[in-house]
């Protein structure tokens, strides 16, 4: 598959701090590529490489074959583009309808005022003043400003940072919309049902470095560690079929499972010994490695937002 | 076509957005000048009708230039990239030239408006005659709008908070107000003060723009001061595009 981004060996350093250590990553053409990690890990300064507002220290970029820390490069890659940058604000005093205008003239294109308005659930908004909107109606203002010339290549920095359920559910649908219609997208976030839901492949990021770059499901499978089933019941011991499952730990009353297999069928394994040996069960409980495990088993750390 | 049509709607956006919907900035434009030229019309002069009149007009357009570069042009590209507008618009294909065309575009339409009001209001209520030829007085007024947006934009590339490009821009204008004959005669000045206060750009612009506006002097007498608001503005534009940060 054709590349649409290669990073190669990237270094950013502000005076001795490296906000992005040593990495490479590549993204082939209409995928969607998550760059996932803390505040700090590097996230926005990779973004900001790709699209020209940073200069390297070290490293390469090329995106659609362009080199943006050139000016030439940068120059053919603008129009080709689109960017939802974090830290960006639209002049307070312009209404949706004009900054889409003017935006459209930048781009030498008709407007799609009316359009774009609806497809970030902005209709009948157009004349409101950027004052006047909520964080996250800026936000899918911004998101409709870098979809309007219909880019091959889309940058979203923290696209739902902001947003409630309602903008998130609508710039969920218009990434996924986005996939379909054959774009690469490039976008960052700390929350983790945001990434798993919407890449393809994953860069998890940790003080600048790349700790694992895979598909979801892969770094689910890979580090998520095992699925674990518990149970709470008087009486209740395992026979060697269900000790062939996995591993068996007891505590108190409480027995857990922790398998690599299919944790459903363990849990039916379980209740049905359970039931024949007429056990009174208490609790179950059932749980399959996430996503999120996997990042704590990456990273050693916790502290990213849940989506909800 | 289409960088004409990104300098139209751009412009428009720049009246619309930092104009039409700021009254204080309507106030401070329209409504100001016309209030300075009231002041110091009754506080130089013993009368509607002793002269001073007639050299404020001129000054206090020439004022308003100044500050429409240093403030207007200056402190608003500042404020533009504390903004995080700037670089924005650093990743659209608009080419930098539109972006800057557009605001001269912008500071010219409010001044040449600024002139007509003054003008309008020194004939009615203080007998000011503008004798000049128009389109001299609008040449040397574009001129020197160019001279000291040029500059202007110097203090908004080197000024690195909207609070620095604020105080470089105070520092610049009111000085210059006084000391460039626009509020002032620096006539009244010691010779080799005044001689040398006629090496400013500002006091050579507004002394072209009084002359040729007020006293009807020809274009033609002015050519080596012209010259010079053409070197000041080509160095201004030389070094703004050097210097300006868009990030």
């Amino acid at each position: 598959m054709e590349q649409a981004i290669v990073v190669e060996a990237l270094v950013k350093r502000y005076g001795s701090l490296a906000a992005v250590d040593g990495i490479s990553f590549a993204v082939p053409s209409g995928t969607i590529f998550g760059l996932l990690g803390r505040n700090g890990a590097g996230k926005t300064t990779t973004l900001e490489c790709c699209i020209g507002l940073g200069k390297p220290t070290a490293g390469s970029i090329r995106v659609l074959g362009l080199d943006p820390t050139r000016s030439a490069g940068l120059a053919a890659l603008r129009p080709r583009i689109g960017v939802q940058l974090q830290a960006t604000s639209l002049p307070e005093k312009a209404n949706a309808g004009e900054v889409l205008e003017l935006y459209a003239a930048y781009y030498g294109i008709a407007p799609r005022g009316a359009e774009m308005a609806e497809r970030v659930g902005l209709d009948g908004k157009l004349d409101r003043q950027i004052a006047q909107m909520s964080g996250g109606e800026q936000q899918r203002l911004a998101l409709a400003l870098a979809l309007q010339h219909d880019p091959d290549v889309l940058f979203l920095d923290e696209p739902s940072a902001g947003m409630d359920a309602f903008g998130r559910r609508i710039m969920w649908a218009e990434v996924e919309r986005l996939r379909e219609a054959g774009k690469t997208i490039v976008l960052t976030t700390h929350y983790i049902e945001e990434a798993e839901r919407l890449c393809d492949r994953i860069c998890v990021l940790q003080r600048g470095r790349i700790v694992a770059d895979a598909p979801p499901a892969d770094l689910v499978a890979q580090y998520g560690g095992d699925a674990t089933v518990s149970i709470a019941a008087d009486r209740f011991a395992p026979d060697t079929a269900l000790q062939a499952l996995g591993a068996w730990t007891q505590t108190e009353q409480c027995w857990k499972l922790a398998t690599h297999g299919e944790p459903g069928l363990a849990l039916a394994a379980i209740v049905t010994h359970a039931n024949a040996i007429g056990a009174k069960v208490d609790s179950l409980d059932m749980h399959r490695p996430t996503l999120e495990d996997a990042f704590v088993a990456l990273t050693g750390e916790t502290l990213l937002e849940s989506a909800q | 076509m289409i960088a004409l049509r990104m300098f139209l709607v751009q412009t428009k956006m720049n009246f619309v957005w930092y104009f039409q919907r700021d009254g204080e900035l309507i106030f401070w434009t329209l409504a100001m000048p016309v209030f300075f030229l009231v002041l110091f019309s009754f506080a130089f002069s013993s009368g509607p009708n002793s002269g001073s009149s007639g050299f404020l007009v001129p000054g206090i357009i020439g004022a308003q230039v100044l500050s429409s570069g240093f403030w207007g042009v200056g402190v608003m590209l500042a404020t533009f990239r504390e903004k995080h507008l700037l670089r924005r618009v650093y990743l659209t294909p608009m080419p930098p030239w539109v972006f800057f065309a557009s605001l001269v575009a912008y500071r010219m339409t409010l001044l040449a408006a600024q002139a007509v009001i003054l003008i309008a209001v020194g004939g009615l209520v203080f007998h000011v005659h503008v004798i000049g030829r128009p389109w001299e007085i609008l040449a040397v007024l574009l001129l020197g709008t160019a001279t000291f947006v040029s500059l202007g934009t110097i203090v908004g590339a080197l000024a690195r908070t909207t609070e620095s490009a604020n105080n470089i821009a105070s520092v610049l204008t009111v000085p210059l107000a006084f000391l460039s004959d626009a509020y002032i005669p620096i006539d009244r000045f010691p010779h080799a003060v005044s001689s040398a206060l006629r090496l400013l750009p500002s006091t050579q612009f507004i002394d072209t723009f009084r002359d040729v506006s007020i006293y009807g002097a020809p274009l033609s007498h002015y050519g080596a001061w012209l010259g010079m608001l053409a070197l000041w503005t080509i160095a201004g534009t030389v070094i703004s595009a050097r210097t300006f940060r868009w990030l």
